[in-house]
């Protein structure tokens, strides 16, 4: 079962996961959920006015414009990485955050690992489920490992220039 | 004929197995005749990251005073580049560098097609 | 040339400390290659066919005497005393140790200098034209631009992880010397009708197995809104690119399949739906980059100088001052090009002494300023005419002064099988046997200007599509075989080469250079380059000369 680390903003901690990710044959069991997007469009307003939290899994080629519209009511959308290296997620979790001022926890899961953390704080992302066995320790110290950023992102770092101008 | 090759980590140092150990000559490198112990050698040489980076087998064939690998590529990678002689294995010299320049032309090692294609 | 700042240098030295850290998981096996292999090849860490290669970041190819003396120390000490530069400006170490990397970069670290993304699926080196800043007919200074480019692309948490390699290359000369037509993005600086500075966005050009002229997809964005309109086109690339064959992924292929028009409207729509404040640069940032490329204090000299009129009696340096010598845009003042291209010698090759003084030279006589060429050659931009002599003397007696700049021995190859794990075949033996028969500088002058670019493999890291002559090498059955094409360019007539024949085996390469230049030599009229002769003659005359015996 891999390990929930959830990025404050300051610290990254373990956390448990009350969702269950279900798979598109499968009955959706009680409780919380992460459903596909295809299942999400045909299930998603019901499952929700269940009194569920509904989570939805993004795959690399979906786009996130699809569940704009949703988004207040889904409180986790779970980015899907298959390797590590496709990173379309990388611009979801923005477009998310910085265009859809998305508030819910942005998930990463798949071939999630730790040397990546940092890029994908910057991205938006706050809940992890690290592929890697690495703790929530370890996240926090390569999250951290930059005093500087140059551009901005969806962290709300401040870039290089705005130091440079204060 | 086949032989065993890969990077060494540390320093990126083409190497050939030879009995358990990897050795930096091919001249030492260890022959297999049998595909089946070939194949095996591979498959434990793949768990030794620490050592060696991307092992694969590559074809050998009789020349002239021994062994040489089949393809140009490998045989660069044998005996050093061909645009400066004192660098590379080559400049400390010796009979097994004759043996390989006498090799001539052939394909890529099918081992070495394969890796390219498994990436 | 931009300096380091506290802040800049943080974020060097933060880095260092991540791949140190890195390279002690690795070592240690808590990383596979598979998850480090991606971690070393964005710090340009290579494995290669004899060891590693460290691809050492030079941006618009800029350096001062310092940071190239620190190059060569690196190279002494850690390397075989020389490295190579590349076509994209780049300085290669071909003997690197793993162990050694972190230490390396550290060292580079201290002047300012680093590998960062100079490989990998990410925003690579930026280049521009090697006379930017020089160039009397500049929109702006194209420096400028590499420099916010570069802050901006540096560990961008978005763009680190794309389908594929990408490519700026930066121009504000209509004779574009940057080869913007064949980069992922071409910018090109200049002012629209009503005096705004801005860029032409070109987007879609490359070389490789699929070569294309890159389309432009937009005629003038506003200067201030570079980086917002940059961050549409990566993302829209990131997100659409290709991930299923590497044959296929990079953004060429992307704008060729959508149309450039389609892919142009997706990229503007992005852009709209992008909070420009939020990614643009400040103005207050702008200036302060801007700033560091004022114009050096140049003297108020004559035009011309009677040290380098004199100096022309003697034939091998007015021969040097005919070719390697060219006119600078302050009255007095030339720019001296440094040769690595000594026939017989590996292109673009420059040995750990050669650099020091380069360096050396570069200090006192260039402003302390040296750029590296496209052409895998160095420039010192600013020498007084009156000291080009004594430039002359120090270059000639380490080598670096072969008077063949743009001439048929002046070649570009990539490392080729000798070095590079890509590789079908060698290119340095190519270019030594080509460059070899035009040795006499009478020859070679009589050729004129030839561009001849070799490339080991289809990646085409020599730029063979745009040569005008461009040489392909092929594995045929195991053995090294050739492809000549003809009637490339990268420069603002840009075109791609049309392949001459049946690929050649390596021994009759040079030769079948040869009967191409007896051809145009016989052909040529009034001033034609090799180049125009052929857009003139066509192919016919120059593939009978070479498969005349084929029949």
């Amino acid at each position: 079962m891999p390990m929930l680390i959830r990025w404050t903003g300051q610290n990254a901690v373990a956390a448990e996961d009350p969702f269950t990710a279900v798979a598109d044959e499968t009955d959706v069991p009680r409780g919380d959920v992460i459903v596909s997007l295809q299942r999400f469009q045909t299930e998603g307003q019901r499952l929700i006015a269940e009194g569920r939290k509904v989570g939805v899994r993004i795959e690399p080629s979906e786009a996130v414009e699809d569940i704009a519209a949703d988004l207040p009511n889904i409180a986790v959308v779970a980015l899907a990485f298959p390797k590590f290296l496709q990173g379309q997620a990388y611009s979801s979790a923005r477009i998310l955050r910085e265009r859809y001022r998305y508030q819910g926890e942005v998930r990463a899961v798949g071939d999630v690992l730790r040397e990546q953390a940092g890029f994908m704080a910057r991205c938006g992302v706050n809940a992890f489920e690290a592929a890697d066995g690495s703790t929530p320790r370890e996240w926090g110290h390569v999250i951290g490992r930059f005093r500087h950023v140059y551009q901005r992102a969806a962290d709300g770092r401040a870039p290089a220039f705005e130091e440079r101008a204060s | 004929m086949k032989a065993l090759t890969g990077s060494r980590l540390a320093d990126g140092e083409a190497v050939f197995l030879s009995d358990g150990g990897w050795v930096d000559r091919f001249a030492r490198a260890q022959l297999f005749a049998d595909d089946d112990a070939a194949l095996a050698a591979e498959a434990h040489a793949k768990t030794q990251i620490t050592v060696v980076v991307d092992p694969y087998l590559i074809d050998v064939i009789e020349v002239e005073g021994g062994w040489a690998p089949l393809s140009y590529r490998e045989r660069v990678r044998a005996m050093g580049p061909t645009n400066k002689l004192d660098h590379g294995k080559q400049a400390e010299g010796g009979e097994e560098f004759e043996v390989l320049s006498h090799a001539h032309g052939a394909a890529r090692s099918k081992g070495r097609v394969e890796l390219i294609k498994r990436k | 040339m931009y300096r380091y700042d506290a802040i800049d240098k943080e974020i060097l030295a933060d880095r260092v400390a991540e791949f140190r850290e890195q390279c002690q998981r690795r070592l240690a096996g808590e990383l596979t290659e598979d998850q480090f292999k991606r971690l070393r090849l964005m710090n340009g860490l290579y494995l290669q066919l004899h060891a590693y290669m460290l691809r050492i970041a030079i941006p618009y190819g800029g350096l001062t005497s310092g940071q190239l003396r620190r190059l060569a120390h690196i190279a002494r000490t850690y390397d075989r005393g020389y490295g190579h530069f590349t076509t994209r400006t780049n300085l290669q170490l071909h003997w690197i140790k793993l162990k050694d990397a972190p230490d390396i970069l550290a060292e580079l670290a201290e002047v300012g200098m680093h590998a960062i993304q100079t490989s990998g699926n990410d925003i690579r080196n930026i280049t521009a034209d090697p006379l930017a800043g020089i160039n009397a007919d500049e929109a702006d200074d194209p420096r400028v631009w590499v420099e916010v480019l570069r802050q901006w692309s540096t560990f961008h948490p978005e763009f680190s992880f794309l389908p594929r390699k990408f490519k700026i290359a930066v121009t504000a000369s209509p004779a574009d010397r940057a080869a913007t037509k064949i980069y992922d993005i071409g910018l090109r600086l200049h002012r629209n009708a009503a005096g705004e500075l801005g860029f032409e966005m070109l987007v879609g050009g490359g070389l490789g197995r699929t070569p294309y002229l890159g389309p432009t997809i937009r005629q003038h964005l506003p200067v201030r809104h570079l980086l917002s309109y940059m961050q549409a086109i990566l993302r829209v690339y990131n997100r659409h690119g290709r991930r299923d064959n590497i044959w296929k992924a990079r953004i060429k292929v992307l704008v060729a399949s959508l149309g450039a028009e389609a892919f142009a409207r997706e990229v503007e729509a992005e852009w709209e739906s992008t909070d420009k404040a939020a990614i643009d640069l400040p103005d207050t940032e702008l200036a302060r980059i801007r700033s560091a490329f004022i114009a050096p204090a140049f003297e108020k000299l004559p035009a011309t100088s009677a040290t380098f009129d004199a100096a022309k009696a003697d034939p091998a340096f007015a021969r040097f001052a005919r070719h390697n010598v060219r006119p600078h845009k302050v009255p007095g003042y030339a720019i001296v090009d440094v040769s690595l291209k000594k026939p017989g010698e590996t292109p673009g090759d420059c040995s750990s002494d050669q650099m020091d003084l380069i360096a050396d030279v570069a200090e006192r006589w260039s402003l302390d300023e040296i750029r590296v060429a496209y052409e895998q050659n160095l420039i010192l931009p600013h020498v007084k005419l009156d000291d080009v002599p004594a430039v002359w003397k120090a270059l000639d007696g380490a080598e670096l002064a072969t008077p063949n700049i743009g001439l048929v021995s002046d070649i570009i190859a990539c490392p080729g099988l000798d070095y590079c794990s890509l590789a079908n075949a060698r290119a340095i033996p190519i270019a030594q046997a080509i460059a070899t028969r035009f040795a006499d500088p009478v020859l070679a002058e009589k050729v004129g200007k030839l561009d001849i670019k070799i490339s080991g493999c289809i990646n085409a890291c020599g730029h063979h599509h745009v040569g005008a002559i461009g040489i392909l090498g092929v594995d045929k059955k195991g053995e090294e075989f050739y492809q000549v094409s003809l009637g490339g360019s990268g420069e603002a007539d840009a075109s791609l080469g049309q392949i001459l024949g049946p690929a050649l085996p390596a021994g009759k390469v040079a030769e079948a250079v040869d009967q191409l230049v007896d051809v145009y030599l016989r052909e040529r009229q009034d001033g034609e380059r090799f180049l125009d002769t052929f857009r003139r003659t066509g192919m016919t005359p120059f593939k009978e000369a070479v498969y005349a015996d084929a029949h």
